[in-house]
């Protein structure tokens, strides 16, 4: 079975500002002033977290999208964790 | 005679254009079958990484640089010949021959066949320890160089000199860069913004020369040393060789292909043969922001058109539009460009801040518009220069906020 994405996070060390996320998933992924990624969340709120899949700031998170932009991150900087904290991405 | 292997889409080129284009086929199309074909034997990984310490240093296990893993292309079903080259193609059969022998007759084609690192055509370049750095068999050789050299000779005033002087200096590794032109990235950069670079390397740790051309690698089988034009002579057990990025449109051109520096394309990323797409660092492609023909080589670039030759292939009309930027950090330097950043007939420069305040941007106009950017440690204003690109915003009027180095350009946007 597919593990479902819960929680995301962005290794500002790791991150370069390729903006490759910010391609597949604008909703979620933008650059702050660094030049690193960040995740918009509700109420006006923007980390590289982590932050759980319900804070983002949209109607519904598609999970494959999701999966494309972390797998997207030339550097590997997007990791993403199920609902137990188990690391899915990078595997 | 054998039989042509038949398949819907056609894909060359094994890097992030053409492999999202892949993903973005099969998204798209189910049941279509999809060929990559990759001169390299490698499943796609992150052209990106090879010149990030991270990587280099082997701060992370080897495989992180593989993005896509082997059985990635068995599970969505999308064959992968790697370690073959495409020959020849012929657009009237719509036919690819490959370096194996085998023909693919294909519905729909795309050339996202990349860049190739420019070589060194001087006496002795073919001695071991010259180093290049594109692909990933050419990074190894650079690690495997680093091991024991004890001094380097970085050649060339871009990125890769930039970045990979860096890593030779994380080894501690004597380095010296040799620059043909008066001042660094000079084919992008004003000499203000150049010496700024240059500060920053010399703080590193690297000794710089420049306005000098090699004529003769030194040694025996392995390099020595070098020679240069003006008779400095400088010892060195590796070289590594920043000279420029070519396309390899040689391949494909004789066939009606129409190609300037990269392979010629419209909007829609369609070259002038039918059914033949191309994305990435091989497009020439028509730029409808900057209204002309350009041709980048970076990655998002590369995955957008990807994307975008992918969903034009599936027989959506989709034009390219995207403000694109590049960027880089060494020595604690972060240099980005936005845009068109070539100086052209008519380009005038609006200045902001100073390589003496530590920050220093250059706003490109033409035709009272923003076309492009280039920023020394202002990476913060990539967003606002980028939207104000797109928006064909009118300069006329805010030409003193623009040149005030501590006004807030997102209140433009």
């Amino acid at each position: 079975m597919v593990k479902q994405i819960k929680k995301v996070l962005v290794n500002r060390d790791l991150c370069i500002g390729a903006a490759s996320c910010i391609a597949v998933m604008p909703e979620v992924f933008e650059l702050d002033g660094e030049n690193k990624a960040v995740l918009i969340q509700k109420g006006g709120v923007k980390n590289s977290g982590p932050a759980t899949i319900d804070a983002f700031d949209v109607s519904s998170v598609n999970q494959e999208t999701l999966r494309m932009a972390a797998e997207s991150c030339p550097t590997k900087a997007i990791f993403l964790y199920d609902e137990d904290g188990g690391q899915i991405y990078p595997d | 005679m054998a039989e042509n292997i038949k398949i819907k889409y056609l894909i060359i080129g094994g890097g992030v254009a053409g492999t999202t284009a892949a993903e973005t086929l099969r998204q798209n199309d189910p049941d279509g079958s999809i060929a990559i074909v990759s001169d390299e034997p490698y499943p796609f990984y992150s052209r990106i990484m090879l010149s990030k310490p991270n990587f280099f240093l082997g701060k992370l296990p080897f495989e992180n640089i593989f993005l896509k893993k082997e059985n990635w292309y068995q599970e969505h079903n999308i064959n992968f010949i790697g370690g073959i080259s495409a020959n020849n193609l012929d657009p009237q059969k719509k036919t690819v021959s490959l370096s194996d022998g085998q023909n693919i007759e294909y519905e729909k084609l795309l050339l996202a066949i990349g860049g190739c690192a420019r070589r060194w055509q001087i006496k002795g370049s073919d001695k071991k320890g010259i180093c290049y750095l594109r692909t990933l068999d050419e990074a190894k050789e650079i690690i495997d160089a680093i091991k024991t050299a004890q001094k380097a000779v970085c050649i060339g005033g871009g990125f890769v000199s930039f970045e990979t002087c860096e890593l030779l200096r994380m080894k501690n590794i004597d380095t010296t860069l040799l620059v043909m032109e008066p001042y660094f990235w000079a084919n992008l950069l004003d000499e203000e913004s150049g010496l700024m670079i240059e500060d920053a390397i010399q703080k590193g740790g690297v000794k710089i020369f420049k306005n000098e051309t090699t004529e003769e690698v030194l040694g025996d089988k392995k390099v020595k040393g070098l020679k240069t034009k003006t008779g400095k002579e400088f010892d060195a057990d590796m070289v590594v060789v920043g000279i420029g990025i070519m396309c390899p449109v040689n391949t494909f051109q004789k066939n009606e292909l129409a190609v300037g520096r990269g392979i010629l394309a419209n909007e829609y990323l369609e070259t002038n043969l039918p059914d033949v797409w191309t994305a990435g660092d091989s497009a020439e492609f028509k730029d409808i922001i900057l209204n002309e023909q350009v041709m980048l080589g970076n990655w998002v670039n590369a995955q957008m058109q990807g994307r975008v030759a992918a969903l034009n292939m599936l027989g959506k009309k989709q034009p390219f539009r995207m403000v694109s930027f590049y960027t880089t950090t060494a020595f604690g330097l972060n240099i980005a460009f936005v845009g068109n950043v070539r100086i052209e007939e008519g380009v005038t420069i609006i200045k902001r801040g100073s390589r003496e305040s530590g920050s220093f941007g250059r706003i490109l106009i033409k035709d009272g518009e923003i076309i492009g950017a280039t920023l020394m440690n202002r990476t913060n204003e990539m967003a606002p220069i980028s939207k104000l690109i797109e928006n064909n915003f009118k300069i006329t009027g805010h030409e003193k906020e623009l040149a005030d180095a501590d006004f807030d350009l997102k209140k433009l946007v």
